[in-house]
């Protein structure tokens, strides 16, 4: 019992640490410049406007980069999986040893900071005109999103069993056919779970975006951008504007995630 | 497959059709990259853009390039032959760097179209080796901001030499047991901005690193540091107005932008500005701000020049001045700046008289490099000052001695 | 590999062809690149050359980069783990508003870490809500200057860190948790094992497969850590990325930059081997 109401305890207490800077930074937005301004700042908010929610929607820099960034998210999310589907399918059938230095190597480019990939990868897209493009900051976006993805598809690929593949296969499928019929419905949970992720992770970036956006940012640079500028109050109003779309997609994965799917990542 | 093409080929015609009509039916367009803050961007978008496209026919495409990326973004554009930008506005500090990456074009051909009301220092500045790569736009100069309510209440006055500036940050610390002055050491261009000007009104040339100016500075500002706000550390020029604002610190330097943020959209009347103290030696101030130039390559050379005349001109001069207090290129502009600006403006006009242009060199980042290693090590770490100068001279003249031997 | 097992497989080495284009060409070629360069001269171009090296060994800014980011992937990463697996206790439990409580903590996995790094900034401001807090308990006496450097400072990151990617390994750990067959806690509990027994000898165990892929995931991005040092702390406390990047950006230098991200690079390199030789690698499925 002591154990329980504990574990409450702490439940809560960890709720209010991660809602506190959301809560704040939503403050900050709805606030008069009198209230924030000050050297000790109040926990509450007393005064309300929503001037500075005006301003971001007069200063028409909101609705190019939230089409953007969810152009670009939601194209690497889909392009993601299209790529390592079956990618993944194939290296979760390599033997023990083959599997493993590909999985290193698709975590060794994960090694090496954003920053020193990012300079050469922006010459060479300029020369291919892919410069300032969503097309060009989705293939960027992919070189993060691909080894997360593909290590989760393995995962789920090895938790399905292969005998079932093998009887598939016996009852006369092709290869592809047990891919199609067999394999990916099964993987599905696993899928969608890769899906989402990437979708957050696109939506989320910021270097490969610094790089690769000129005229069209994407909503984080356009953060950085209000932040770098000094301006406290756009940056907290536009920062919650992309946090909103946000809180749902974390629903839709909670419920996703409600039987354990990214287990297939996880399981022996 | 069949019934796949007949509606490939009508959305074909129809985009084909839809990019022919575009093409045609537009105003000529230019590219213009600049790094403003949202009062300014808001007078160039409602004011300057429009009045262009209404006298020239042509539509001003701008979008922001923070001074830092423009090179990196010019450079890549060049080298793969697709320039997207038919005019840049550049930060004056950061031109050398340009003109090594030979990414900008030779405008001395067109050196007779700047008016002749034009200051003549302002356009020398944008001369490399004797070719004319910028032109004039905006000179900047930065001001001192404080809080007179603070300097009320302990009955102070604000600082007019290193002396006064000293005098006053103990007492505010003997006060409030806090540093409540502020000296931009977040590092980079900002620090480096500052130093340049300290060292210089001390009669040093900063890039000796060693000496009497330099060390007297250091010196100095070893001292002043623990009289300093701790948020030093984090100001710029973004910050900086934040910690007046916000009466965390009372008293610092800033490039003006920061006025109307602080005073209008914050909300802060009490705001008063000055033109700033002097040094041991006399009273200098970095002219920083912008100029305008042209990439090489750039598609829309001749509406690119158009463009820049237009800027030149006296009408945008004097709207720039009256909106947004910048201080004018041209000797005849005479705005009519708003009433509250008046004094504010009056700062600017004082600090540019002791204006100086910093040496425009290719070796400048790695001397911000330098110059910033040994603030850090000095007046935040506390190391001993003629030492570590030394070891820092060496290595300027090093770096000095590898460009010269190209 | 012979041609005719070369026929035999053409499907697989079709479908996996894309995946290892991508990964050869947009990200080993340009990792590549980066270590060339961080072996060049910046003046004459010259390589092999270990000037890049040798310049950023002697710099002081270097050294504190390197000992912060191994402070910061070290604490971090224990903290995460611990409070991952504290969380993923508690909510594997089923009691009521679970769902709730699971969909709150996973928000931070959705906000935009540019916009976790200004949150952050909201509470550790010298004039920030933190010090508002404790000034008004009376704790402290004046404002605490987090960016003042040191070990305060780094902690700074190591909770914006925290904030940010704890729900990511409680998400792991979790579906490792959910992995977990029932009936062994009750064959343990009706073998007269308490919790904390059962924790030790089961859960632990079981839960290894799990505690690697967070461990393997957390350990790699939290060396690398950029954006949220670069808004909390930026010039004055760097991180190995940011260092590099303040070379790049600051000084113009892709040379020396590109030779402190290598360094990085075998130091993740380095702890990952480590990691895998030291919990012998049968261990790690994947």
């Amino acid at each position: 019992m002591v154990f329980k109401y504990f574990s409450i305890l702490l439940l809560v207490f960890f709720t209010v640490l991660v809602i506190l800077p959301v809560y704040l930074m939503v403050k900050v937005s709805l606030s008069p410049p009198e209230d924030i301004m000050v050297q000790r700042p109040g926990f509450l908010i007393r005064n309300v406007t929503f001037r500075h929610w005006k301003d971001v929607f007069k200063s028409g820099r909101l609705w190019q980069p939230l089409k953007k960034s969810i152009i670009v998210a939601t194209t690497t999310a889909l392009l993601a999986l299209l790529i390592s589907i079956p990618g993944a399918y194939v290296i979760s059938h390599l033997s023990r040893t083959l599997r493993y230095s590909m999985i290193l190597s698709l975590f060794f480019t994960r090694m090496f900071p954003e920053v020193g990939i990012a300079l050469p990868i922006a010459v060479n897209f300029i020369k291919w005109g892919l410069f300032d493009t969503n097309l060009g900051l989705t293939m960027a976006h992919l070189i993060r999103v691909l080894p997360v993805t593909a290590w989760i598809l393995i995962g789920t690929y090895r938790t399905i069993p292969s005998d079932l593949e093998d009887a598939a296969q016996v009852d006369g499928c092709g290869r592809l056919g047990v891919l199609k019929h067999v394999v990916l419905p099964l993987a599905l949970p696993g899928i969608s779970v890769a899906l989402i992720f990437s979708w957050l992770m696109s939506w989320d970036e910021f270097t490969y975006a610094l790089y690769l956006c000129l005229r069209e940012k994407t909503m984080p640079l356009q953060v950085y951008y209000y932040i770098s500028r000094g301006d406290w109050f756009l940056t907290a109003s536009y920062a919650t504007i992309i946090t909103i779309p946000v809180i749902f997609v974390t629903y839709i994965l909670q419920k996703y995630l409600r039987s354990g799917y990214l287990a297939g990542a996880v399981k022996g | 497959m069949k019934k796949i093409f007949c509606p490939l080929f009508i959305s074909l015609f129809l985009i084909a059709g839809y990019l022919s009509a575009w093409g045609a039916g537009r105003d000529q367009v230019i590219t213009v990259t600049t790094a403003l803050s949202e009062a300014e961007w808001k007078v160039m978008k409602e004011d300057i853009w429009p009045m262009f496209q209404r006298r020239y026919g042509i539509k001003v495409d701008a979008y922001t390039v923070e001074a830092a990326d423009l090179g990196k973004v010019l450079k890549g554009m060049v080298k793969a032959g697709r320039v997207e930008i038919d005019v840049f506005c550049q930060d004056n500090m950061r031109l050398a760097e340009l003109v090594d990456l030979g990414v900008v074009e030779d405008l001395s051909r067109y050196r007779g179209q700047i008016p002749e009301n034009v200051l003549p220092a302002l356009v020398e500045a944008g001369v490399f080796s004797n070719k004319l790569y910028f032109m004039p736009y905006r000179p900047n100069v930065q001001i001192v901001y404080y809080n007179p309510l603070k300097f009320e209440k302990y009955k102070l006055n604000p600082p007019k030499n290193w002396d006064e500036l000293l005098e006053v940050a103990k007492r505010f610390h003997a006060q409030e047991g806090m540093g409540r002055i502020l000296f931009k050491a977040s590092g980079g261009a900002p620090t480096t901005a500052q130093l340049y000007e300290w060292i210089a009104s001390a009669g040093g040339d900063p890039f000796s690193f060693n000496d009497k100016g330099c060390v007297a500075t250091f010196e100095f500002l070893q001292e002043l540091w623990s009289y300093c706000h701790p948020d030093s550390k984090k100001a710029k020029w973004d910050t900086t107005n934040e910690f007046i604002a916000k009466e965390v610190a009372y008293i610092g330097q800033n490039w003006p932008f920061g006025v109307p943020i602080i005073v209008k959209d914050w909300n802060k009347k009490w705001l008063k500005t000055y033109g700033g103290w002097e040094g041991p030696e006399k009273e200098v101030h970095i002219i920083g701000g912008e100029v305008v130039g042209i990439p090489k390559g750039s598609p829309n050379k001749r509406l690119a020049l158009k463009y820049i005349s237009f800027l030149h001109s006296k009408e945008v001069q004097e709207i720039l001045m009256a909106k947004l207090a910048w201080p004018s290129i041209r000797d005849d502009a005479s705005g009519k700046v708003e009433g509250w600006l008046v004094p504010h403006f009056e700062s600017v006009t004082e600090a540019l008289k002791h204006g100086i242009f910093r040496k425009n060199v290719s070796y400048w980042s790695e001397f911000d490099g330098l110059l910033n290693d040994a603030f850090t090590r000095i007046v935040i770490k506390g190391e001993k000052v003629k030492p570590v100068l030394d070891e820092y001279s060496r290595k300027m003249q090093e770096t000095i001695g590898k460009y010269k031997k190209d | 590999m012979s041609f005719r097992k070369l026929k035999k497989s053409w499907l697989e080495i079709l479908l996996i062809t894309p995946l290892l284009i991508y990964i050869l060409g947009f990200t080993l070629a340009p990792v590549i690149y980066a270590v060339y360069m961080s072996f060049q001269d910046k003046f004459t171009l010259h390589f092999p050359t270990l000037v890049n090296y040798k310049y950023i060994f002697t710099h002081f800014q270097f050294k504190e980069a390197f000992f912060n980011t191994c402070f910061v992937a070290g604490v971090g990463i224990t903290l995460e783990l611990t409070i991952g697996l504290l969380v993923a206790l508690i909510l594997y439990r089923n009691f009521k508003g679970r769902g709730i409580f699971r969909a709150i903590m996973l928000l931070p996995l959705g906000v935009p870490t540019v916009v976790a790094a200004t949150n952050m900034r909201y509470i550790f401001d010298t004039s920030g809500y933190l010090n508002s807090f404790l000034l008004k308990l009376g704790v402290v006496e004046h404002a605490v200057d987090w960016a003042g450097g040191g070990i305060k400072t780094l902690m700074t990151i190591v909770v914006a860190d925290m904030w940010k990617v704890t729900p990511l390994v409680m998400l792991i750990l979790l579906a490792g948790l959910e992995t977990i067959p029932e009936q062994l806690y009750e064959a343990a509990r009706i073998d007269g094992a308490g919790a904390w027994k059962r924790f030790k000898h089961i859960t632990l165990p079981l839960l290894k497969p799990a505690i690697t892929m967070a461990l393997v995931i957390r350990g790699i991005d939290i060396f690398r850590i950029f954006d949220l040092p670069l808004i909390l702390v930026g010039r004055h406390t760097r991180v190995l990325s940011t260092y590099a990047y303040f070379e790049y950006y600051d000084y113009a230098n892709p040379y020396t930059s590109s030779a402190g991200a290598t360094i990085l690079m075998v130091m993740i390199l380095l702890t990952i081997i480590a990691y895998l030789k030291m919990t012998g690698t049968k261990e790690v499925q994947y």
